[in-house]
């Protein structure tokens, strides 16, 4: 029995994720840029719950995540395989608990999901600048993320979130995934 | 003989008594040629503890600030009356204050949340000041909230002008924390230190609400010159922001 067939009301434990992303902390930050939280509770969730239930939250997490910021571009795609690919992980391997394991995992989501945002930056752009090239003070208008954007500020936000999935990663991750699993185990019993 | 009662030993020895009297008395004369300056000077040393200190400083730019807010205030009164005589489009929002309560300056999206929303008459587009100037456009509401996306996030634009020659330029967000400025004009004639204002042409925003200052220019960019801009308003630090709600 897995626990979002067991005990739903679990699923309700991710509203932290845009709680946390809204508020923000400022110790959290580096250089302004606050930590990717989805993938950190996406990881222990898929872990122990399996693929089914890893996608479910991954859509449900990116619905809420493109809820808080009207930008065009979603992070539905990037959490649906990773939480597809951590079930598998968790139901096919051995157990997957050690620290170094959950921070390179959760730095592997976290860079595949900004890499999801910045390719549909770039597909953004592309589209739109092709059919602006005979006006170049209309390309200039072009509102979002273009090559140059991306290329600078756009990887300083990734290396810093990937520096912040490392040092996170390691407590949050554990403590979410000792803490599914107890419930886990204690549903099973039930 | 007169010189001979000059030169009598008595005068010679009186002339040696008084000459103490006679230094000083040089001093003096050299402090009025140096119209006070010894005197002065001792003075200011003197009296250094009794100067006046921060306290009275502070009172003075105190009244210097309200002197600077009863004159814009009756410049604004005074734009505002001939831009009616000149039948120009008249743009008197009032302002309505809002606590920021979520701040997100980097990352994907750069953003803040208000803690008003459509029930106090917020909308989209609506312009947002911190003290300092414009800061960004509200990007959606809801009816509690309001979420401004700043003009750092490259989906930020803003029509803008330069204070100084009146030439225009676009405002872009770049993702860090200093927007660009790029000039309609191959030949914009700026210089770093130039102020940067909304344009009256934009459409978005209100005319000449103060953004920022231009850092450094780049002339050689393609198709037209630009220039790094250094926000006036503290992002970082605002705890309260107003938005300018049309009437």
């Amino acid at each position: 029995m897995t626990l979002s067939t067991r005990q739903p009301w679990l699923l309700l434990s991710m509203l932290v994720v845009p709680l946390l992303t809204l508020a923000s902390p400022a110790w959290f930050r580096i250089a302004g840029v606050p930590p990717s939280w989805a993938p950190l509770w996406l990881l222990p969730w898929a872990l122990v719950d399996g693929q089914r239930s890893g996608i479910l939250a991954g859509v449900c997490l990116g619905l809420l995540l493109d809820s808080l910021h009207p930008g065009p571009v979603s992070a539905i795609p990037a959490l649906l395989l990773l939480g597809w690919w951590w079930g598998r992980l968790g139901y096919q391997g051995p157990p997957i608990e050690r620290s170094f394991n959950l921070a390179l995992l959760a730095m592997i989501g976290t860079l595949g999901l900004d890499l999801s945002l910045m390719l549909q930056w770039a597909w953004r752009s592309w589209f739109g600048l092709r059919g602006l090239q005979e006006t170049p003070a209309a390309r200039l208008a072009l509102p979002g993320w273009h090559g140059s954007d991306l290329a600078m500020a756009g990887v300083q936000v990734l290396l810093s979130q990937l520096l912040l999935a490392a040092v996170l990663a390691p407590v949050v991750c554990s403590l979410l995934l000792l803490l599914f699993r107890r419930l886990q185990t204690a549903s099973g019993r039930g | 003989m007169p010189a001979s009662r000059w030169l009598r030993p008595g005068a010679a020895r009186s002339l040696f008594q008084v000459w103490p009297l006679l230094i000083g008395l040089g001093l003096l004369a050299l402090v009025r040629l140096s119209k006070g300056a010894f005197l002065l000077d001792a003075y200011a040393q003197l009296s250094r503890p009794f100067w006046p200190g921060t306290a009275q400083g502070e009172w003075l730019r105190s009244a210097r600030r309200m002197e600077d807010q009863v004159r814009l205030a009756q410049l604004e009164t005074e734009n505002q009356r001939l831009r009616g005589l000149l039948q120009l489009q008249t743009l008197n929002p009032t302002r309505l204050s809002a606590p920021v309560i979520s701040r997100v300056p980097g990352g994907w999206w750069q953003q803040l949340l208000l803690g008003k929303g459509s029930l106090e008459g917020v909308k989209v587009g609506q312009a947002v000041l911190a003290p300092g100037g414009l800061i960004g456009l509200v990007s959606a509401v809801t009816p509690t909230t309001a979420t401004v996306t700043l003009l750092t996030d490259p989906t930020s634009r803003v029509g803008v002008w330069v204070a100084r020659n009146r030439h225009h330029a676009l405002l872009s967000g770049l993702g860090t924390s200093r927007p660009v400025v790029r000039f309609l004009e191959k030949d914009p004639q700026v210089q770093p230190g130039d102020v940067v204002l909304t344009s009256p042409a934009s459409t978005l925003v209100p005319p000449n609400l103060p953004v920022g200052v231009l850092q450094s220019i780049d002339e050689r960019a393609d198709p037209a010159p630009e220039a790094v801009v250094q926000l006036i308003a503290p992002v970082d630090a605002v705890d309260w922001v107003q938005v300018l709600v049309p009437r």
